[in-house]
Formats: structure tokens, sequence, C-alpha cells
């Protein structure tokens, strides 16, 4: 490694030494081939130097070359690279030509199947893999956020392997998945989020687990394609409703032929971000006395003068010791770490290749007692047998090991960590010598005490492989054929130590998740040129798939343990609690079939099919058919529009419909293992050596039908200036109907929800993806590009007579993520002051505070307005310099964590005229029914208190301004690498979130508690965010 | 050649892997879970969750409502301070409906044909659980509850339609319904509980005193609304002369010492949450007051002297270690102690009331001095100690004064007698007034001039069932049979 950096510090000092003598010099003209106009700005470069010159506004040009020099490559944005061999000439002028390929790039579209974009009807947008690798972050979707038009992606807190929710034109499924389907080479693979949270745990404790795309080497990906639309997606079938994320990894096989190692290195530190600024004055207490037991600081101010009044001398007459603890909350977080090494072999070329790819990534988290460890090893391998048989195999392992500690509201890490300004967090032990919690707080873990002696530990072993053989019949007859298989257990370990707050008495969970998805495809491909008529080319596929998908879980929780930190199931003495064993499985038999004409390259149609049966839904029942059709049309290649403005443009619109099954065994109403109770007190079945069933909350459904959403998508692609600005503009809109949903019922009914097909959910919006080469001249070059996300959603129907209900999911009693009629998906339901008809609160005339708040009231809306990113890249001589900024404009956040900064006295702003009353703003009704200004003054604490409640104050809008990510890399020109082993050698310094605005929130409002999930814009107390920067060295051999 | 041998091979081997569709498809059969269990399995479960109903949160509300508690933290702080709100869903949701009333509307349906020994034990449990529901919120769900689909947004029957029932409207009355199911238990019946009935083993009999019993409880809570009906009903109990009358005969549901199957007082109060409530200051005057001997036997006193909490203070809680809490006699030492849901005590002290109020046959001062020593003898003080206090306590033991003070005396001794059971103090409370209690410090609430006479509607209830009666009252709305 040193060694390395030595290197590269020489190399970069080279960089600064000119070329060598000159000898001989070169001039020409060049033009437009298209309209024979002169070029300025041509790069010319000598090639193999990188030394070079420009055309002038004339397109003219001169150049100087070294003796040796033996060819010139003129490039232009837009237009195709010519490579001259200058041999004797001294005046060289050049046509270049339109570079049809800056449209026409191949992207890789549903099945794997590799399409001209040109040729698509919808909307696809591709994320290289040099977009993605070597950035010091861990999870694929959070390198994607701020990058994808039509995507909406949020992190779940800053805590080392939390989870990340995703959601594509909005969401499509009441109580079901909203993430995308995620293939890798070919292969559906699971991204779902398994959660640890038995009933001691409570519904708000969690530790974030990670969605398991996680599991995914970021630095081994070539390529990943967005399927956005179920246009795009419909192939895949059932589970493309909320379109695809088709991950490609990197191949063997380069132009050159030969064995090439790759090594990258990055090493980053990760610092606590978004923490509000915090008060120095009062300390801990209530009604300005202190109260040694008090979660408050409302307490004295610093400097008082002790006495018993105010509660600094005790009745026994000894002072307490009283002062600030400034940074107490801030230094609870640690300064986090992250080292990514990969190594990658590859060899070969197109048809026979193999590349190896091994890496491992340990981050400590910001939070004591986190971590990650992630380490991947890959094998690729493609041949050709003497045949033309064409056969390829990938295989993957994984091994994410992550340990994470428990949030929520309550007596979690995150939730104890509000202490007051007084309290010697850091100095103050967290344990007694028995190794029992110590706190200010009884009943409440010390965030320490949390951290360290109730970790939740995950160890994912997972295989991802595929083997697929593809054969050429006839020149126009092709057969393939893919089985691939995702496998992983997860072993997780949850230990609550004796004396916490949770769980008392302590307990060993042992919680063990098993997937295992096996997808089999076999695909028939025939095409036809000049079918029929010239110019009308015809392509048909037919394709059959066989799809097993399982599931078990696990669960030996072991309570009441005997010998103090001893975490073994030995240790403990009851097992009924809280154990037991879930599993299911689900079959699915498809085949698909598609025609895709093409008229001279410029008319495009398309139609697909796919029929489905599932395993899933009532037999006889359960066989499904969904369509889709779509049409492009290149106006500028039809109506041969040359125009130097309009390079390319073409219009497309698609229709598509995509069906989907139930989950399994939803079909029935069945008996449960009753129990009572939460986390506060349990009860659970058997009793005594007695089992009790009852019958499930929930009631089952045998007139399931498929549910299926239909969307209309149309759209353009534009390019101008001869291709050096591109516009992808699309508006969508979809429709999902009959939903399958355990739809909420009053539990008066017995029960709490019914399985059935119900409801609508409207989805509409537009997504814009505009790049541009503002500048390129032959040593820099300005790339921008730009996306824009509005996606408007809205609840139609639910099912009849019931206009609302809950999201299951994790949340706090009272504050209600909701589906209602006419709202958008995920409003939040809560308390509500009052309000007078003008919209000002209402005050209680007895107290001077608000009326008692009216539960279930809309209280906020986490849909943004809509989100923006832009990228903006810089090449200067091999230099990069690359930033995205991404914004969020509207949607709400609740927070539970600025409500409990404010109504325990914390924040800055309630440190200002503390000793002064207030006056809350307001009306009060007067007998009469007329409203008067509220005019009663009341203590800085309880105005403050006031505004720190589970109600309507402590929504916040969620806008934020952020720059997401920074790079500033240099890649050693290859003329400076000489003699010198390396082929490539990349130096980058990278930043993530370093910066970021969010004007109306005290907290930053990019985390969700609930993390992959449909709940969305609630914070009930979760890890902040956090901030890294460092640095990445990557090089070949 | 070639091409066509690859061919025929790759198709020959799909074919082989995709087996026949039915087959293959045929793997909807939930492994996780049974779809018929014996009634045996469900009679458990009714009878844990009406003991849940009765002991997890409503009681803890209800037990700092009417004093003998003070919070300290979280809920039972906040109840202190009359902040009902928001708090209840899961109680609601998953004790009484989708707990108590969904098992016995099923176990009833389930049996009433060819087992009605477990539809009448059902039907006995309903109507305590409907009552639970009615007296703490008023107007509930019940002739439409717990049905599933067959309603499904039950209406909210009237409480004067619950306790009296309504022809016209369809409504059972809850005396009917417990006359119906003790009917049940003395038909034939193919199966019979045994130790599947955690409650009495399988002894009918005693179900039958336990019905009869639940009949002379919901009379008394009419009664001053319907005192015609009550008297009546208490009457015919009293010919019947088929009721608890030992403690034996206790309607009271087992808890073991386990995690998992301790008492719900126990698990709040000594596990999870062991800091969120003790003792009040009113509850502990109250008894030196009248010298009680049962303070010691319902709380602790680990420093050797009780150390109480007056009910919505802010000043700091005294240190944990020195709190008095709740005693074994209500948690057990570990859990165990049932949870006592009609009990001979409170059959004397309802007799009582309802000789001295109604004129119904017996001594009111005999019942009375029965239910004061049935309690005490309950809590485990010896016969020897129950007659010494009586005797040097005439004032407690001996009725005085207009009727009306009397049946503050025996209301406050059954208000003593209920330490643990605060939903049926919290009854008497409101419907008698009895004992007196003044309002907690610093009270906030919907009416900080009144302790609440109601719980308020839970917010799931709320946003899934229009029923819902709107305007929801406000908590210092009296329920029908209220004062």
């Amino acid at each position: 490694m040193k060694q390395s950096l030595l290197i590269i510090f020489l190399l970069f000092a080279l960089g600064t030494i000119n070329a060598s003598a000159q000898s001989k010099t070169v001039k020409g003209t060049v033009i437009g081939a298209d309209d024979g106009q002169s070029i300025p700005g041509v790069s010319v470069t000598i090639q193999g130097t990188g030394v070079g010159t420009q055309t002038d506004v004339q397109g003219n040009y001169s150049i100087s070359l070294p003796a040796g020099a033996q060819a010139l490559t003129f490039s232009y944005v837009g237009y195709a690279s010519q490579v001259v061999q200058v041999g004797s000439q001294s005046v060289i002028n050049v046509k270049l030509v339109l570079d049809s390929k800056a449209l026409s790039e191949v992207v890789v579209t549903a099945l794997g199947i590799e399409r001209d974009k040109r040729s698509l009807n919808y909307s696809v947008q591709e994320i290289k893999g040099s977009q993605l690798s070597n950035r010091g972050e861990p999870n694929l979707l959070n390198l994607l956020q701020g990058k994808v038009a039509g995507v909406q992606i949020t992190g779940a807190s800053g805590s080392a392997g939390a989870s990340t929710n995703i959601n594509i034109r909005g969401i499509h499924s009441f109580t079901g998945g909203n993430q995308p389907l995620f293939i890798v080479d070919g292969v559906p693979i699971s991204n779902d989020v398994d959660r640890t949270n038995g009933g001691s745990l409570g519904t708000n404790g969690d530790n974030q687990p990670s969605n398991r795309a996680l599991d995914i080497n970021p630095d081994n990906i070539e390529s990943v394609n967005v399927l956005k639309g179920a246009a795009a997606a419909a192939l895949y079938g059932s589970r493309a409703s909320n379109g695809v994320i088709v991950v490609t990894t990197k191949k063997g096989g380069n132009a050159n032929k030969k064995a090439e190692v790759t090594f990258s290195s990055t090493y980053e530190t990760q610092k606590v971000y978004g923490l509000p600024e915090l008060q120095t004055d009062y300390g801990q207490g209530t009604l300005g006395a202190y109260v040694s037991t008090s979660a408050n600081s409302w307490g004295p101010k610093f400097g008082s003068t002790p006495s018993v009044l105010n509660g600094l001398v005790t009745a026994a007459g000894a002072t307490v010791p009283y002062q600030l603890y400034a940074d107490n909350i801030k230094n609870f977080f640690k300064t986090g770490s992250l080292l990514a090494n990969t190594v990658n072999i590859s060899n070969g070329d197109k048809d026979k290749n193999f590349s190896i790819s091994i890496a491992n990534t340990r981050q400590t988290g910001i939070l004591p007692n986190t971590d990650l460890n992630r380490t991947n090893a890959q094998f690729n391998m493609n041949t050709v047998l003497a045949n033309k048989l064409r056969a390829g195999a990938s295989i993957a392992y994984s091994n994410t090991a992550n340990k994470g500690v428990l949030g929520g509201n309550g007596s979690s890490t995150i939730g104890s960590l509000f202490v007051p300004r007084s309290y010697d967090l850091q100095g103050l032990p967290y344990k007694d010598a028995n190794g029992r919690n110590v706190f200010y707080a009884p009943g409440v873990d010390n965030p320490y005490f949390d951290a360290y002696e109730n970790p939740l530990t995950s160890n994912v072993d997972r295989l991802i492989g595929n083997i697929n053989v593809n054969y050429d019949v006839l020149p126009w007859l092709n057969i393939s054929y893919r089985i691939g298989t995702d496998t992983y257990f997860d072993r997780r370990k949850q230990i609550f130590a004796i004396s916490s707050a949770r769980v008392p008495a302590g307990q060993v969970l042992q919680d063990n998740f098993y997937r295992s998805e096996i997808n089999s495809d076999l695909i028939v491909r025939a095409s036809k040129k000049n079918l029929f008529l010239d110019n009308l080319n015809a392509s048909v596929l037919v394709g059959q798939n066989i799809n097993q998908r399982k599931f078990q879980n696990t669960t030996l929780q072991g309570d009441n343990l005997t010998i103090p930190g001893f975490y073994n199931e030995s240790n403990a003495t009851v097992f009924t609690v809280g154990s037991g064993e879930t599993s299911n499985v689900r079959r699915l038999l498809g085949v698909y079939g598609q025609l895709s004409l093409d008229y001279s390259s410029y008319l495009f149609l398309e139609l697909t099919g796919r029929q489905d049966q599932s395993s899933t839904l009532p037999v006889g029942k359960n066989t499904y058919f969904y369509p889709a059709a779509s049409l492009g049309f290149v106006f500028t290649d039809a109506f041969k529009i040359n125009s130097p403005i309009l390079s390319y443009g073409k219009l497309r619109a698609s229709i598509a419909k995509v069906g989907k099954d139930a989950d399994p065994y939803l079909l029935n109403s069945v008996y449960v293992t009753a129990g009572y109770g939460n986390n506060v007190a349990l009860f659970s079945f058997p009793s005594n050596g007695v089992s009790g069933f009852t019958t499930s909350s929930r009631i089952g459904s045998n007139t399931l039908t498929p549910e299926f959403t239909t969307s209309y998508e149309f759209g353009t692609n534009l390019g101008l200036f001869h291709n050096a600005l591109t516009i992808d503009f699309t508006y969508f809109h979809s429709v999902s109907k009959n939903q399958i949903i355990d739809v909420a019922i009053p539990t008066s009914t017995g029960y709490n929800t019914f399985t059935t097909n119900v409801g609508q959910l409207n989805n509409s919006g537009f997504e814009a993806l505009i790049s541009a080469t503002p500048v390129q001249t032959r040593d820099f070059k300005w790339d921008v590009s730009l996306n824009y996300t509005r996606t408007r959603n809205k609840v139609i129907s639910i099912a009849p007579g019931i206009t609302s209900f809950p999201i299951p999911g994790s949340k706090f009693t009272g504050t209600i993520p909701s589906i209602n009629v006419n709202e958008p998906y995920g409003i939040i339901l809560g308390n509500k002051n009052p309000t007078s008809p003008d919209g000002q609160f209402i005050i209680n005339p007895a107290t001077g505070t608000f009326a008692p708040a009216l539960a279930g009231q809309k209280i906020a809306n986490p849909n943004p307005d809509f989100l923006a990113g832009i990228t903006n890249t810089f090449n200067y001589k091999g230099l990069v310099l690359s930033f995205l900024f991404d914004t969020q404009q509207g949607g709400d956040v609740v927070s539970f964590s600025a409500a409990t900064y404010r109504g325990r006295g914390l924040l800055k702003q309630q440190a200002i005229d503390r000793e002064q009353p207030r006056i809350l703003p307001g009306v009060i009704q007067q007998a009469n029914g007329t409203f008067t200004p509220n005019n009663i003054q009341i203590a800085a604490q309880t105005y403050w208190q006031s505004f720190g409640t589970q109600t309507d104050v402590s929504v916040f809008d969620a806008t934020t301004y952020r720059l997401r990510e920074l790079s500033l890399g240099y890649t050693v020109p290859k003329s400076m690498l000489g003699r010198l082993p390396f082929g490539n050698i990349t130096f980058s310094l990278i930043g993530r979130n370093l910066f970021y605005k969010a004007p109306n929130s005290p907290i930053d409002p990019e985390v969700n508690t609930a993390g992959a999930s449909n709940i969305r814009g609630l914070e009930l107390q979760s890890a902040p965010n956090s901030r890294s920067y460092g640095f990445n060295l990557r090089f070949t051999l | 050649m070639k091409n066509k041998i690859i061919t025929i091979s790759m198709m020959a081997a799909i074919v082989l892997i995709a087996p026949s569709c039915k087959k293959y498809l045929d793997v909807n059969n939930t492994p996780n879970n049974p779809l018929v269990v014996p009634p045996a399995t469900q009679l458990p479960n009714t009878e844990v969750a009406l003991a849940w109903t009765n002991s997890n949160e409503l009681d803890r509300a209800a037990d700092v409502l009417v004093q003998h508690n003070a919070g300290l933290g979280n809920n039972p702080a906040a109840y202190d301070i009359y902040n009902v709100r928001g708090t209840m869903d899961n109680d609601w949701d998953f004790e009484v409906y989708n707990g108590a009333v969904s098992a016995c509307v099923n176990l009833i349906k389930q049996t009433q044909e060819t087992s009605p020994a477990y539809a009448g034990i059902a039907k006995i449990e309903l109507a305590y659980a409907i009552s639970v529901a009615t007296d703490l919120w008023g107007d509930v769900p019940y002739s439409q509850a717990g049905q599933g689909l067959t309603f499904a947004q039950p209406r909210f029957d009237k409480q004067e339609d619950i306790y009296q029932g309504n022809a016209a409207l369809g409504i059972t009355s809850l005396f009917d319904l417990v006359k119906s199911g003790i009917a049940d238990l003395a038909k034939t019946s193919a199966l019979v509980p045994g130790t599947d009935d955690l409650v009495y083993k399988g002894d009918l009999a005693k179900w039958a005193r336990a019905g009869n019993t639940l009949l002379l409880k919901f009379a008394m809570q009419i009664s001053n609304a319907n005192p015609t009906l009550s008297k009546q009903i208490i009457n015919d109990v009293i010919t019947g002369n088929n009721y608890i009358n030992s403690t034996a005969q206790d309607f009271e549901v087992p808890f073991g010492t386990a995690v998992g199957n301790q008492n719900a007082l126990y698990a709040y109060n000594n596990v999870n949450r062991p800091n969120d409530q003790m003792l009040s200051t009113r509850f502990l005057t109250m008894m030196n007051n009248l010298n009680d001997p049962r303070l010691g036997k319902f709380y602790t006193s680990p420093t050797g002297v009780f150390t109480s909490y007056d009910n919505g203070a802010t000043i700091t809680a005294p240190a944990a270690a020195s709190r008095s809490k709740y005693n074994t006699y209500i948690t057990g030492a570990t859990g165990e102690a049932p949870i006592r849901l009609v009990t001979n005590y409170q059959r004397a002290f309802i007799l009582a009331e309802a000789a001295l109020v109604l004129g119904t046959p017996g001594d009111a001062q005999a019942l009375y001095k029965e239910g004061i020593t049935q309690s005490m003898l309950k809590t485990g003080i010896t016969q020897a100690a129950v007659d010494a206090y009586l005797l040097a306590n005439p004032t407690v033991a001996i009725l005085t004064g207009s009727t009306e003070a009397k049946r503050q005396q025996i209301i406050t001794q059954k208000y003593i007698s209920f330490v643990g059971n605060g939903i049926e103090a919290y009854n008497d409370y409101r419907r008698t007034g009895y004992p007196v209690l003044a309002l907690a410090q610093n009270a906030q609430g919907d009416d900080p001039n009144t302790i609440p006479k109601r719980f308020a509607y839970t917010n799931n209830e709320i946003q899934r069932n229009p029923n819902v009666p709107t305007p929801q009252p406000l908590t210092n709305v009296k329920v029908w049979w209220g004062k």
C-alpha cells in the first residue's frame, strides 16, 4: 500500500514534465459529414500520448507531431471519433460522421436481452458501474440515490447497514411490497428486509436491518439498468409492477484480450451529521429546579447559587454537582470508518472469458458497537464450444455480518440519548459492578448500556448463481436457457442483558431466516429481415418461466437468563415466548411472448403477452394473462430532419398490464397460538403446559383473483446540437386495481383484517433526464446530467364502506401512517391540535395551552412535490471532478426526535429568554362563539412542552438540499506509466453527504425509522445521518 | 443434424425439469397454522383473554383514576392527570374484541349444538367481556360484535340496550346471555371441559355459580338507572341460591411463574415497567385512618414504612427501592397470583348494598361484614385477626347513619378490597361517587375538573368504524348507569 502511494506521487511529479521533442507540423480543417459545415472545438490528439489541440472557430487546426507519432484522433461530442494515419501527409482534412451510437447504445432489457436503445418504446435508464463503484458506500441503493429519474430512494438512517427504501414511479400496492424486482445477471434475487422484532422488542424497537441488495458489491457492477414502467418489465411477470433493477456484474474479456488485474481500495471516515444545535445554559430538572430523575433540561441555570429551592442543595444539605456537558449527546457518536478492497482478475475476449472478483468492505458505524463486514467472491465464465454452443456460468458468494443497536421510541440506544444537558453521559459509568444498567432515569437503559449490552447481530451467507446456454440453431433462430438461484441464510442473534429496560430478565433470541429462489427461463428467439416488405424487420420471442420461492423463519427465544453476561440458549430458562417457525413456498409457471417490428429503423412496434399460473391463487382460478403494446417513432429519421439543432427525435407510447398473484396461504382463515400484551407486559401460550389457540386476526378469502396494474407511458427522446444535449422525458400514469390486501376492519368484528381484492391506487407523474456536454475542448470536458421526478399518487378507493385503514408495520400508537380514500398513499393520521375556522390554534382558557388534541386527523403527507438531482463532471487532463447535488421539495416528516428535543428543553432556541413568560400563538373561544387572541401567559417550559407533543406540531417540511456526492479523481495518463506494470492508475478523493440544508426542519428529514417499508415520513427516534469523506486508489496490472 | 440434436436435447431437458403443472402448483396449504382446533384448546384462551382484559392497561388506568396507585411515568402518569386518550387501542383491539369477544363467539358457534358445556361457559365469559367494555366506554359494539364480515362495521349498541336488551334491534340483554349460558351448562354435552378449564377444572356447577354471581354484579351496576330490573334480577338470583358463596368458588384465572405466563400486574409492575406507578398517598392515608390490616397485603413496604406518592404530583419520586408497590397478594411472588374476576367478597358487598338500597332479602350489616371478612381472609389475614380488627374498629365494622352513609361505608370497603381490580372499583365509584376522591394535582385531560367518567374511544376503531358515536363523548360525560 505504502509503495503504491509512493509510485502515485512520483507519477504526479512526472505529469508536469513535458513530452519529447517536436519535429513535424500537420494542419487541416474538420467539417461535419451531415451538413458540410466546419466544426469548431474538435479535439485533435496524437494517438497514444494525450497531447493535442483543438480546432478554431473556422474548424482549422494545426499540430506539431513528435518523431514517431503515427496517427491523429479527431473527436467531438455527438460524432464518431476518427483515427487518421499521418504517414507523410502534412494536411489532413477530416469529415466527422454523426455518431448514431450516441443514441443507439445497447442496453440490457428484460430477461437480460440486449437491445438497441433506439428501438425501445419505453424509458430505461442505465447507470454505469463507474458511477457507482469506489464511492465508499456499501449499499447499492444509496449509490443510485439522486441519479435516476422517476425513482425515489430514502435511507433509513446513518446507522451501518441500515436499510434503504426505493420506489419507482410511485406506490402501486396498498400493503404488498413496493420495492422493485432485483435481477442480477438474469436471476431474480431477494431485496427483502427481514425484521427481527419479537414481542419483547415492541412495535418500535428495531435496528433497521438491511435490505438484502446490500449483499451486492457495488465495485463489481458493470451497469445497472432501471426498467421503470410495466412495459419495460412486463416479461418479468408478476413482480414487475414496481419496476425492475437489472444489475449486470463485470464480465471478463476486454478489447486487448489480455489478462487484467484491477485493485481498488477505498478508505473513508464517517461522522454524525445533522444533529441540532443545543442550548448550553440550563441543566437537568423541571420548572427551574433540579430533579435527579428528570429527563428534562428545564432545571436551574448553570451558575445559579445552589439552594434547597432550586434543588441544587439536597434536604440533607449536600450540594449537587451541576455543570454543563456541552457535547454529551454529540460525543456519543463515534467517528466511523470504512475500508473497502476489491481485486478483480479477468481474462479473455468477448466470447471466451472469465473473471474473478474478491472484495471486502469493513465499516465501523457512527453508533457505538455497530459495524458491517462484507466479503464478496464472484466467478464468471463464458465460453463457446466447438459446435458454437455458448455456455456461461456465474457464481457469487457473499457473507455480510452486521451488528446494530436498537432505535425507536422508548428505551433504545437512540430513544435514551436525549439526556439532560448536565448529565455526564461519557464520564459516568453505564453499568455497575454487577453489570446492571446505570442511568439517571429509572427503568430506562443508558444509551451506552443499550448499545454495548443489547446488540443485534446478523450474519448472512448468500449464494447467487446461474448457468446459461445459448445456441444459434439457424442464423435467424436462437434458443437459450438459463437457470439461476439465490439462496441465503441470515443467522441473527439479539441479546438483552439482565436489567435492560425492555427485557429485564434478559434474553437470547436466535432469529434465523432462509430464503431461496430458483428461476428458469427457456427462450426461443427468431428474427426475419425484410418481412413482407423491404425494411420491415421482425423478431419474435417465446419463453417459458418456472419459478419457486421458499422462505423459512425459525425463532428460538430464550428468556429469563441466569448468569449475567453469558449469552447462550443454555443460560435461558423459558423458551415458550416468541419461539416458533414460519415457512412458505410459492411456485409459478409462466409462458410469454413478444413480437417486435421495426420499419426502417424509425418505426417500432412491440407486442408482449404473458400468462402466469400461480400456486397462491385459488385452484382453477389461478391462471391469468396480461398484455402490453408499445410504439416508437423516430421522426427525425422518418422526415429526414437533419438540423444541427434537432439531431434526433423520437416519440414513444406504451400501454402495459401486469398481473400479480397473492402471497402464500391467504386463502384460509386459520388458528394461531394465542397471546396478549406487548413489550410492557406479555402473555403467551402454552401456559403451565396447557396450549391455547384462537382464531387468527385475519379472515381469509378463497375467492382471490390476481391484482392488475395498468400503466400508460408517453415520452420523447431528443438529441440537440449534434446530441450534445439529450432529453429523455416521460409522462406516466398507472392504475393499480383489485389489490390483494388485508383490509383493516374494526376489531369489534372480532378480527383485525380480512383478505380481499379491493381498491384502486393511481400514480401519475413525469420524469426527465437531461444530459449535456456544454463544453468540450482538447483538455477539458464538462458533462452535466440532470434528473427530475414528480410523482402524484392517489388512493381512489379501498373497500366498500372503508375509507381509511392503517399501513401495517412499525409505528407508534396514535401516529398512524394510513391509506385514505382521495388522499396520497401513506398520509399520516395523528393527534392534531384543534384550530379555529381561520386556522389558528385554539387555546384552552383554563391552562393557556393548546386545547385537547383531536385523534385520527391528517397531520402529514410524506410524498414529496418533486425530486431532482444534478451531477456535474469536469474532466481536465485526467483530473475528474464530479459532484451530485440533489433536492427533495416538499413532503412531511413526523419527528419524535424533534418533539423530544423541544419538550425536554434541549434546543438552543429554548434557552432564549427562558425566565420570561410566553404566550402560545392561538385564539380563545368566547362564550358567544367568537375567537379572541390568546393572552394567557405561561412558563417557557409549558410553552415548549406544548410544542414537544406527539401531534401536528412535530410535523416538519422535509424540503432538503444536499451535496450528496463529491469526488475528485486523477487518472495517470497511460503515456506516463511507460514501462511500469500498471495499465491504469486512478486516485480519488471522495465525500458523501458533505452538506445539507433543510430550511424548515430541526433535524435532517431524510431519515425514516421504518427503512425499506411502505411506511414513510415517520422518524421514531432513528439514528441520524452521517457525513463521510475519504479516498480511493484504483489501479490495474 | 448436430443442431437438431442440441435443440431437441435442450427441449427435452426442460420438459423433464418441468413437472406436472397441477402437482407442481399444489403447495398452498399452510404448514404454519392449523385450520381446525378442538374446543379444549380454545377454552384456555378465552379465560386468559378475560383476565388480561381485566388486568392490563385498562386496569392500570382505572387503578390510578381511583387513586389506589399514583402514576410516576409513562401511561400511568398520563392517566393520573386524566390524559386517557390514545393509549388503549391494544386493549380494545386485542384483549376485548379480537381477544375475548372473538374467541367466545367462535367457541359458542362451534359448540352450541354438540358440546353446549363449552358454549355455556363461553356465553358467561362473553357477557363479562362485554360488560367491561360497556362499563368503561359506554355504548360499544355488542350484538353485532365478533361476527367477522357478517357485520363488517358493527353497530355501537346503547349501554341501556346492552344491559336491558332491545328486541327491536335484536339485542339480547347481558342478563339473558348469562342465563342462556347457565342453561347450556345443564345440557348434554359431547365434549366437556377438564384440565383445559383453567378456572374451574371442568366443574360446571361452579360455572353456574359464577354466572349467577355475574347477574348480581350486572344488576347492581344498573341499579341507579333501572332499580326495578336490578331488584328483580337480584331477587331471582337469591331465590335460586346458586351463586358464589365461598372463596373456593371465586371466578379467578390462574397464572404461572414463567416468563410469558405471569399475570399482567406482575409483568408490568415488577418486570418491565417497575417505575411507572406506586402506592397513592391518598389510599395510604385512607388505609392508615382505618387501621386496615390489608394495606401490607396489597402493598409492599421495602423500608419498613409505606412510601407513597400523591396523584398528579410533579416532585421527585421517592427512591425506587423504597417505593410501596403491589404486594404478592396481587402479583404473586413471581407473577402467579390469579386474576380475580368475580369473587365471594364482591358478592357479599353487592348483596349488602342491594339489601340496603333495593330492599332485597338479606341483612345488609351481616353481608357487609361478610364482605370485609371474606376480603381479608382472601388476602391471607387469619380469621382471628379479622375478628380482632372488626372488634377494635366498630366504626368500620358497623354500618351507621343514613342509608347513603351506610352505602358509602359498603362501597368504601368494597373499594379497598378491589385493589388490583381497578375496573370494578372505578365502576362503583362512577355509579355511587364513593369513596369521595379529590382531584389529582395538575390535572389535564378533557376536563381537569372531573375525574374521567368514561374512557375515550380508541383511534383504531375511530379510523375503521364509522359507527363510532359522533360527536365522541368527552370523558366528563357519564355513562348510562353512571351517577
